[in-house]
C-alpha cells in the first residue's frame, strides 16, 4: 500500500485529529534521544494519535491485514532508536494519552494509561501516601509505558529495583488486533502465578510484541526519612569494595552513585563553586526508611567507608543533603557543557558490570577515551554495576563522529567481556541489536520464536531488539 | 548577519541532545501534547532549515509561530541552548525569504510608529466605547490586527482614552535630594494601556529620589518585530533607541515591562546587534537597563512605612516569563509587594507558568492561549486573592481578560500602583483630605 493510500485511510479510520500525515509534522518523528537518530533521523508514513484502546486497535488492525509496520512511541525519551519508524510504518504516539484511570490507596496500586508521565503520577500518588518507586533520570519526559516496555529504572535501583516488579498487569493490543488482559487487570491481587507470566514478557519488551494500552502498577508507601554519605577517595578500587562491604555490613542503601576522576573533573570545570575534591571517585549513599533507621544505617555506612575513604561526611539536614548530591545532579548537565564546541551524546551509554568489575572497567573506558582523543565523563550507578558514559564531541565532524562509533562498540565489547550487558537500564532498541547473539547466544532464537508467535507479520515495531 | 552565522544557530544547534527535558516545561506542548509543538521538535526543525531540508515556507512558519517565546525551555535545557533566541532568529530567516508572510503593516508600520499606534489604539478605543465594531470592521480595520478583531478588541478592551505620554512631563524633577538621574523606557504596552502604571512609576521614582526623563521620541523596544521574524526592523529600533537615550546623561535607564527590559538586555542586545558597529554603544546602553521592580529594591531598597490598615488585601504575583525566564528577576516584585503595608501576599502554585498572552500570540493563537490562561486563573483563584499583581502590559491584559472570563471579582495591578497607593494615602493623611 503506498504512504497516500496510508494516509488517507488512516483518516478514514480514525478521522483527521487523530492522524498526522503531513509530511513535515512526520519529521517531528524522526528522533528519540539517541545518537543514531540525531546522525540518521528516519521519518514514519504516517503518525497517530491514540486516545482509546478502540483506536489502537482499529489502526493495528488496519496495519495487520496491509502489511504495515506499527511502531508504539511515548515520550521518545529512549536512548536506542526504539520508538522510531527506522523501516517505515506507523508511529503510534501515546504521550497525548496520560489518563491516571484509578489510584486504587487501599490495595495499593494505580491503573494508568500509557502516556501518564512518571512525574506526574508521583505527584498524584503522593496525595495519598504513596510513590511508583522506580526513578529514571527522564522522569520528568518519560511515560510510564515506556518505561514498562523498557524495563526502566533509575538511581534508587538498588532498594527498589526496575520497574518490572511493580507490573501488576497490563491491557495490550497484540500485533493482529487482539485485546488481551495479562496478570488480570480485575485481579486486585500483589501475588498471582496463574498461567504463563505474559505479563513479564511484555516488560522490556520495547514495543516488538504489542501496544500497551493500560498499565495496573503497585506503588509503596513513602519513607519518612532520608539521609546522605559522601565518601572520597584517593584509590579507585577502594570504591566498589567499600560498596561490598557496606552491603555485607546488612545495609541496602536505596541508592549508590559513583563519579569518577573524569566526572569529578567536569563538575568542576562546569560549576567551580561546587568545589568537588579532586580525587579517583567519590561514592554517594542515599538512605531512606523511618527516622531511626535512617540514622543507624549512616552510621553503619560511615564506620565502613571511613576504613578506605578520604573523607566522609553523613546528613540529614535537607540543605546539607541537597549540597552533598549537587555534584551527582549536575554530572549530566557538566558532561554536556563542558566542552563549549562540543556536545555529550547518548551512545555507549548504559552498560551495566558485575560490581568486582566496575573499577577495572572505569580506568577501561577511560583508556579508550585517551586511545580515540575523545573526551569521557563517567559516572552511574555504582549500587548495580551500571556505568553511564558521556563520550563529548563535536557531533558536526564527521571525523569525530566516527571515532566515537568505534569508542562506543569497543565499551559494548568490553561490557559483554567481562561478563556484563550492553544495557543496564535504557534497552536495546535499534542500536545495540547487533550484541544479541553475543550476549545471549542460543536464548536469541527462543526469543524470536516467541516474536513470531505474537507478530507472525513481523509487524511490530521491526528492526529492533532481535 | 546570515542565519547561519547567527551565534545561536552557529554554536547551540548541535548542542541538543533531543533529551525532551524541554517538552516538560513548555506550557503550548502541555496543551497540543505532540511532538510538533515541542520545543526539542522546533530546535530539530531549525536545524532542518540551516540544512536546507525544509524549505523556509510559510507550513515551518506556523510551526514555529506556535511558540510563546516565553524561554521556560531555554532555562531548563541542560545543554544551554537558547531554543527561543533559535526560534527568533529561524522566524527571520523564512520572513527574509517570504516578505509575504507575516503583518507587513501593524510590525512595519504601526509599530515603529508611536502616532499611529496611538491613533489605532484610540480609534478602537472610539469604536469600542461606541459599540460601533461593525463600522471598524467596514473600514478595513480588521485587516490591520492579526487573528479576528472580536477577539482583539476583548483582550485590549479598556483602552483609557489618554495614553500616558500625553499626560506625562519629559522631565520630572526629583522630591528631596536627587540620587539619580533615571531614563524612563516607556514601552507602548503601558503607554497606551496602563497609563495609570506609568504615572505611579514617575510618582515613585520622583518620590525616592530620582529625577525621571522620559525622552519624546522613543519607539517600540522591538519586540513584536523579533517575534515576528522582523529582526531588521527590531534592529533600527534598537539603533533609534540607543542613540536617543545616549544623548542623555542617565545614571539608568528603567521600565515597568518586563518585556521591553528583556529586549533591551545585555542578552538580547547581543542577539541582535553582535558584530554590527554598534555593538559597544548597545552594550553600554543594555548594562544601564534596569527593570522597575529591582531599581526599587537593590538600588533605592525603598522604605514603606505605612499605617496597616485593619483589613489586609490578599495580593498573589505572576511572574511574567521575560522578568523571571529571561532575566531571573523573581524576588524583587514579591518583596515590593510584601514591603506594602496592608498587603497579604499569596503565593501562587505554577507562578512562572506563561499566562499565554505573550504579545499578540493570544489573539494569533486563540484557541491555545486561552487553555494556558485557564490553568494560570484556575492557579491565581486557589490563592483567594483580590488583586493580581505583574510587571508586563501583556500580561496584565491577558490576565484581565482572564478574570472576566472566569468571571472572578478580582483585580490586575502593577506591583508599583501598590506601592505609589501608600505614598498617596500618606500624602492624603498628611493634607488632612
Ligand atoms: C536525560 C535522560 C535520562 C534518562 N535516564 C534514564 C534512567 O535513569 N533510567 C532509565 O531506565 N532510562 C533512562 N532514560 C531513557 C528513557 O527515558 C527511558 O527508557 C524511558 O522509559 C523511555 O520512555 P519514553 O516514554 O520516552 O519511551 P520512548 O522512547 O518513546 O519508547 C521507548 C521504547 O518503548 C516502546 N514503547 C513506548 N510506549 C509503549 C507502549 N505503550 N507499548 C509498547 N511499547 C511502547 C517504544 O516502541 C520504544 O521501543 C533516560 C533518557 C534521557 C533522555
Ligand atoms: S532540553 Fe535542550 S538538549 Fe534537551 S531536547 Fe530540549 S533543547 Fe534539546
Ligand atoms: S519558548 Fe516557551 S512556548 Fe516556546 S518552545 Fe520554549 S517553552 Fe515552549
Amino acid at each position: 500500500m503506498g504512504t497516500a493510500t496510508i494516509k488517507k485511510e488512516l483518516i478514514k479510520i480514525l478521522g483527521e485529529k487523530k492522524v498526522l500525515t503531513d509530511d513535515l509534522d512526520l519529521m517531528y518523528y524522526s528522533y528519540d534521544s539517541s545518537f543514531l537518530t540525531r546522525l540518521e533521523p528516519s521519518n514514519p508514513d504516517a503518525v497517530v494519535i491514540p486516545a482509546s484502546t478502540e483506536d489502537v486497535q482499529k489502526t493495528v488492525r488496519f496495519a495487520y491485514e496491509n502489511n504495515i509496520n506499527i511502531i508504539p512511541r511515548g515520550a521518545g525519551t529512549g536512548e536506542t532508536g526504539g520508538c522510531i519508524a527506522v523501516n517505515g510504518g506507523i508511529v503510534l504516539d501515546l504521550s497525548a494519552w496520560d489518563e491516571i484511570v484509578e489510584i486504587d490507596a487501599e490495595n495499593m496500586q494505580v491503573i494508568v494509561r500509557p502516556g501518564v508521565i512518571h512525574a506526574n503520577l508521583n505527584e498524584q500518588l503522593a496525595k495519598f501516601n504513596l510513590f511508583f518507586p522506580p526513578d529514571p533520570g527522564s522522569s520528568k519526559m518519560c511515560t510510564i509505558g515506556g518505561m514498562v516496555a523498557n524495563n526502566a529504572s533509575g538511581l534508587r535501583a538498588v532498594k527498589y529495583w526496575s520497574t518490572e516488579p511493580y507490573v501488576l498487569g497490563l491491557e495490550v493490543v497484540m500485533p493482529n488486533g487482539d485485546i488481551i488482559i495479562t496478570g488480570g487487570m480485575k485481579a486486585r491481587t500483589i501475588k498471582n502465578v496463574s498461567g504463563l507470566n505474559l505479563t513479564k514478557l511484555m516488560v522490556g519488551s520495547e514495543g516488538t510484541l504489542g501496544i500497551i494500552t493500560q498499565i495496573r502498577l503497585r506503588c509503596f508507601p513513602v519513607p519518612k526519612a532520608r539521609g546522605i554519605a559522601m565518601a572520597v577517595f584517593d584509590n579507585l578500587d577502594d570504591a566498589p569494595a567499600t560498596v561490598l562491604d557496606v552491603y555485607q555490613n546488612g545495609v541496602l542503601p536505596s541508592g549508590i552513585e559513583i563519579l569518577d576522576s573524569s566526572a569529578i573533573k567536569a563538575v568542576n570545570e562546569f560549576k567551580p563553586e561546587i568545589n568537588l575534591p579532586e580525587a579517583e571517585a567519590i561514592l554517594l549513599f542515599e538512605v531512606d526508611g523511618n527516622p531511626p533507621s535512617v540514622e543507624y544505617e549512616g552510621e553503619i555506612i560511615r564506620n565502613v567507608a571511613v576504613k578506605r575513604a578520604r573523607s566522609f561526611e553523613w546528613s540529614t539536614d535537607k540543605k546539607r543533603m541537597a549540597e552533598l548530591w549537587e555534584g551527582r545532579s549536575i554530572t549530566a548537565t557538566a558532561a554536556a557543557r563542558v566542552r563549549p564546541d562540543g556536545s555529550r551524546i547518548f551512545a555507549g551509554e548504559d552498560i551495566s558490570v558485575p560490581l568486582s568489575k566496575v573499577a577495572d572497567t572505569l580506568r577501561a573506558i577511560r583508556n579508550l577515551g585517551e586511545k580515540y582523543g575523545i573526551r569521557v565523563v563517567n559516572y552511574g550507578h555504582i549500587g548495580d554495576g551500571n556505568v553511564h558514559t558521556a563520550p563529548v564531541i563535536n557531533p558536526e565532524n564527521p571525523d569525530e563522529v566516527e571515532k566515537v562509533l568505534q569508542l562506543v562498540h569497543e565499551i559494548h565489547l568490553l561490557a559483554i567481556e567481562v561478563g556484563g550487558t550492553t544495557t543496564g537500564e535504557h534497552g536495546v532498541g535499534a542500536v545495540r541489536r547487533c550484541y544479541a547473539e553475543a550476549e545471549h547466544g542460543k536464548a536469541v532464537e527462543y526469543m524470536r520464536k516467541i516474536k513470531e508467535a505474537c507478530d507472525p507479520k513481523g509487524i511490530m515495531n521491526p528492526g529492533k531488539v532481535f | 548577519m546570515k542565519f547561519k552565522d547567527l551565534p545561536p544557530v552557529k554554536e547551540q544547534l548541535m548542542k541538543c541532545v533531543r533529551c525532551g527535558k524541554c517538552r516538560s516545561v513548555c506550557p503550548v506542548f502541555a496543551e497540543i501534547k505532540n511532538e510538533t509543538a515541542a520545543p526539542r521538535g522546533h530546535v530539530f526543525i531549525v536545524q532542518a532549515l540551516r540544512d536546507g531540508k525544509v524549505a523556509p515556507n510559510d507550513k515551518v512558519w506556523e510551526k514555529l509561530n506556535m511558540c510563546l517565546l516565553c524561554e521556560a525551555c531555554s532555562i531548563n535545557c541542560p545543554s544551554g541552548i537558547d531554543v527561543h533566541e533559535l526560534n527568533a532568529a529561524a522566524r527571520s530567516y523564512i520572513y527574509e525569504n517570504n516578505p509575504s508572510i507575516g503583518r507587513e503593516l501593524i510590525f512595519d508600520v504601526l509599530w515603529t510608529n508611536q502616532f499611529l499606534l496611538k491613533t489605532t489604539a484610540r480609534v478602537m478605543w472610539g469604536f469600542q466605547k461606541s459599540g460601533l465594531q461593525a463600522l471598524a470592521r467596514n473600514l478595513g480595520l480588521t485587516k490591520m490586527l492579526p487573528g479576528d478583531l472580536s477577539q482583539a478588541e476583548k483582550i485590549m478592551s479598556n483602552i483609557p482614552y489618554a495614553s500616558a505620554r500625553s499626560t506625562l512631563r519629559e522631565v520630572n524633577p526629583a522630591k528631596g535630594d536627587k540620587k539619580y538621574t533615571v531614563g524612563y523606557f516607556l514601552g507602548c504596552g503601558t503607554d497606551l494601556f496602563f497609563p495609570n502604571v506609568a504615572k505611579a512609576a514617575v510618582d515613585v521614582l520622583t518620590h525616592n529620589g530620582c529625577e525621571v526623563i522620559i525622552p519624546a521620541d522613543t519607539k517600540c523596544c522591538g519586540l513584536p518585530h523579533i517575534a515576528n521574524g522582523k529582526m531588521d526592523t527590531a534592529r533600527q529600533l534598537a539603533v533609534h533607541n540607543i542613540k536617543i537615550f545616549d544623548s542623555y546623561d542617565l545614571d539608568f535607564i528603567v521600565t515597568d515591562c518586563a518585556s521591553c527590559s528583556a529586549t533591551l538586555s545585555p542578552k538580547n542586545m547581543e542577539f541582535l546587534l553582535s558584530g554590527l558597529k554598534i555593538e559597544d554603544q548597545a552594550m553600554a546602553f543594555a548594562h544601564k537597563v534596569i527593570d522597575l521592580n529591582k531599581l526599587l529594591v537593590d538600588i533605592l531598597n525603598i522604605d514603606l512605612q505605612g499605617e496597616e490598615p485593619a483589613r489586609k488585601v490578599k495580593v498573589t504575583y505572576h511572574d511574567p516569563c521575560h522578568l523571571a525566564n529571561a532575566q531571573g528577576i523573581k524576588e524583587q516584585p514579591r518583596e515590593l509587594l510584601r514591603r506594602v503595608p496592608g498587603v497579604e501576599y499569596i503565593e501562587m502554585r505554577d507562578s512562572n507558568r506563561c499566562c499565554g498572552g505573550s504579545g499578540t500570540y493570544s489573539v494569533t493563537h486563540y484557541g491555545i492561549s486561552m487553555k494556558i490562561l485557564d490553568k494560570k486563573i484556575d492557579r491565581a483563584m486557589e490563592t483567594g486573592a483580590e488583586k493580581i499583581a505583574t510587571c508586563c502590559p501583556s500580561c496584565m491584559m491577558q490576565l484581565r481578560y482572564g478574570i472576566n472570563r472566569h468571571n472572578w471579582d478580582c483585580q490586575v495591578v502593577h506591583p508599583v500602583e501598590l506601592v505609589n497607593q501608600v505614598y498617596k494615602d500618606n500624602i492624603a493623611l498628611y493634607t488632612g483630605n
